[in-house]
């Protein structure tokens, strides 16, 4: 059952994100239902008329049990809708979208990721995803992954400091031209690598920004989707592998998981005008770009990443919003995105689109 | 004057986990000062685990002491460590294969500076003066830094795992529950009226959740004292730690006059249990201004706090549940 491919019937008929806040007034109901009322204008639909709505988010992101349930205020739930939640990056409420979407008897699904991150601190929430005996209780943090990670890669031989440096040179100044971005700058590499060290060998640059954010869009089958929109984005396969819990056990230098992953879907990594890629830390793109061998054609990232904005929990669904967005605006004829999970790339998800050509 | 700029609160979870057969000698090694690593075919893994991660066979309980000397394999500097860290000065996290063991430990090292972190650096275990058999119970440190420890041996085994979780958050108010609690400071009941569907919302969240609107302060309104009685309950308390309670109480939610959502959760003491009844008419009686307690009204949870000293019966005909049974939670 490792080949998803064979979904082309599914499309994403309209995609909405909110910019990146550093710290979002309002709450996060609030966050969702702005980008549910955009996907109703877009389309025409009343609220009832979307079969399923399923959407990933993070109680512990801001220390508030059921957060997820009040969330459901944002998607207009009364009178009630059929849903699910998974304590996950939205990006894998879109594979089990997908999923349901298959079994023939629906044809439309909301799909959204939201999180605030700005009341907590991430690296201590965050050190609780490890595990429980050998790694939470000594706060091993996704930061400290990072950069273990990133020091396997240089005395690996595989990157250098520089090559860190390019990935966030060219992110933040992308993030210039992006309206949700929260961190954009016009800087050089040589200005990046004058910084110090925050967890060596990153930098603070090679780090996200703390976000609070949401993105959503919207799923429909086959003669549905042509009906919602004249610019249905085609899903052409969704694979999601993991890889194990236990960091001392894997190979850092290789995203081992997105080349499974990619396999399956029989990708061939020439093939795409664009990539969004789930590039939290910066030395997470080269590992990317390398294990779904994308070629130097593809455009990486024209959004600014992560790292130009990380509303944890919908960082991973943005990607896919972003390079929905650029085949709608004809600026893509094909695009993949990615999505990633847990420490040090553990987890990584692949969704391929195209447009109608 | 209380200023409603930040609210702040805790969340702990104190989790005991049972450790098993693999994991629990592990610890309680740890507690004894000395590191196990088990046996896996031809290697031994140090951390053990329960399985063989190349084919997921279950391991048989084979220990070996292993250490306490090991090599860093690799590293990363942590300038800024967070409070859950293992050390509270800049250390390194790395990944160490023990002596004896084939697979990599990541652990924290204690060491004076990064300029000596490198590749293949000899570091030795070292052992926390208070040991409760967890990972935490050892660090590493450079072996031209570490020094001779005597570590007495425990008492029996580790057989549970405690580790409490408690993280910190911190948020501005929400404007919309700002304005509700300076309402509340001053002795008014501040709601939203929706301008989608009119229904008023106390407190409100900012927004009208069936029509889908957002608010601002344009929509507050203020509401009256008077409400009605639209359910309740009688809890008998049960003995457990921090209960306070010992006599059976009511807990009443109140709809204000003018006003579509109840004030749940209202503590009643001044009336009779036999007497209270859904459909009875009551007036909020606000504290005297200065002892007000605002505890508990934050972005997450709603309610009256200790703003409101009782609802009083007005003595009003009762209303008819006909009248308010759209509005009964």
């Amino acid at each position: 059952m490792a080949n998803r491919q064979g979904t082309e019937d599914i499309a994403i008929v309209a995609v909405a994100q909110t910019p990146s806040y550093r710290a979002y007034q309002e709450t996060e109901p609030l966050l969702l239902m702005s980008l549910t009322n955009e996907i109703l204008t877009e389309t025409g639909l009343e609220r009832n008329d979307i079969d399923f709505t399923i959407a990933g988010s993070c109680d512990y992101l801001s220390g508030l049990p059921f957060a997820f349930v009040s969330n459901v205020d944002g998607f207009g739930a009364w009178p009630p809708v059929y849903e699910s939640h998974l304590e996950m990056d939205g990006a894998w409420a879109l594979f089990e979208a997908i999923v349901r979407l298959q079994m023939g008897d629906i044809d439309t699904a909301l799909v959204a990721g939201s999180g605030k991150s700005s009341p907590g601190r991430p690296r201590e929430i965050f050190a609780l995803q490890t595990n429980p005996y050998y790694h939470a209780p000594i706060g091993l943090d996704p930061i400290s992954m990072a950069g273990l990670q990133a020091n396997a890669m240089l005395d690996a031989g595989k990157a250098t400091e520089a090559d860190f440096a390019e990935v966030v040179s060219r992110s933040r100044r992308d993030g210039l031209k992006n309206p949700f971005a929260q961190v954009a700058k016009d800087v050089s590499v040589d200005d990046l690598l004058a910084e110090p060290y925050h967890t060596q060998p990153l930098r603070k640059h090679d780090l996200p920004p703390i976000s609070d954010g949401a993105s959503m869009l919207l799923l429909a089958r086959g003669d549905r989707a042509r009906e919602l929109t004249d610019k249905p984005v085609w899903i052409t396969g969704i694979d999601h592998r993991m890889e194990s819990s236990h960091p001392g056990l894997r190979d850092l230098t290789v995203s081992a998981s997105t080349k499974i992953a990619a396999d399956n879907l029989g990708i061939d990594g020439g093939a795409f005008d664009v990539a969004e890629l789930c590039v939290r830390y910066s030395p997470e793109e080269l590992l990317l770009k390398e294990a779904l061998a994308l070629t130097d054609s593809v455009r990486i990232n024209p959004s600014g990443g992560p790292l130009c904005g990380h509303p944890v929990m919908a960082t991973g669904l943005t990607r896919v919003c972003e390079a929905a967005r650029l085949i709608r605006k004809g600026e893509a004829g094909t695009a993949l995105a990615h999505a990633a999970s847990g420490a040090a790339l553990q987890q990584n998800l692949i969704c391929t689109m195209k447009g109608d050509a | 004057m209380t200023e409603f700029v930040s609210t702040s609160y805790n969340l702990e979870y104190p989790y005991q986990r049972t450790t098993g057969p693999v994991t629990g000698p592990f610890l309680t090694g740890l507690r004894d000062g000395k590191l196990l690593g088990i046996r896996c075919g031809d290697k031994v893994l140090c951390p053990p685990l329960e399985f063989d991660p190349d084919t997921l066979a279950e391991l048989e309980p084979d220990f070996v002491e292993v250490g306490p000397g090991g090599t860093v394999e690799n590293w990363t500097w942590v300038s800024e460590p967070t409070r859950k860290h293992p050390l509270q000065e800049p250390f390194a996290f790395a990944t160490i294969k023990v002596d004896g063991s084939d697979t990599p430990m990541i652990h924290a090292i204690k060491a004076s500076s990064v300029d000596v972190m490198e590749r293949g650096l000899r570091v030795q275990a070292m052992y926390r003066e208070e040991r409760v058999g967890a990972i935490s119970d050892v660090y590493f440190m450079p072996e031209s830094e570490a020094y001779d420890q005597k570590i007495p041996k425990g008492k029996g085994d580790v057989p549970i795992s405690e580790h409490l979780i408690s993280l910190d958050f911190e948020e501005n108010f929400a404007p919309t529950r700002r304005r509700y609690l300076e309402g509340l400071q001053a002795g008014k009941f501040i709601g939203q009226k929706s301008p989608a569907s009119g229904k008023v919302y106390i407190p409100s969240k900012g927004y009208d959740p069936i029509e889908r609107v957002a608010m601002t302060e344009a929509d507050d309104v203020e509401i009256g004292f008077k409400g009605t009685v639209t359910t309740f309950t009688v809890i008998t308390p049960v003995a457990y730690y921090g209960q306070e309670e010992t006599e059976p109480y009511i807990r009443a939610s109140v709809l204000l006059d003018d006003s579509d959502t109840p004030l749940g959760q209202q503590d009643i003491r001044n009336i009779p249990i036999d007497d209270f009844r859904a459909g009875m008419r009551v007036e909020a009686i606000f504290r005297p201004e200065n002892e007000r307690d605002f505890d508990g009204i934050d972005n997450r949870w709603g309610g009256t706090g200790g703003v409101i000293e009782r609802w009083e019966p007005t003595g009003e005909p009762d209303v008819p549940f006909e009248v308010f049974s759209e509005h009964v939670y």
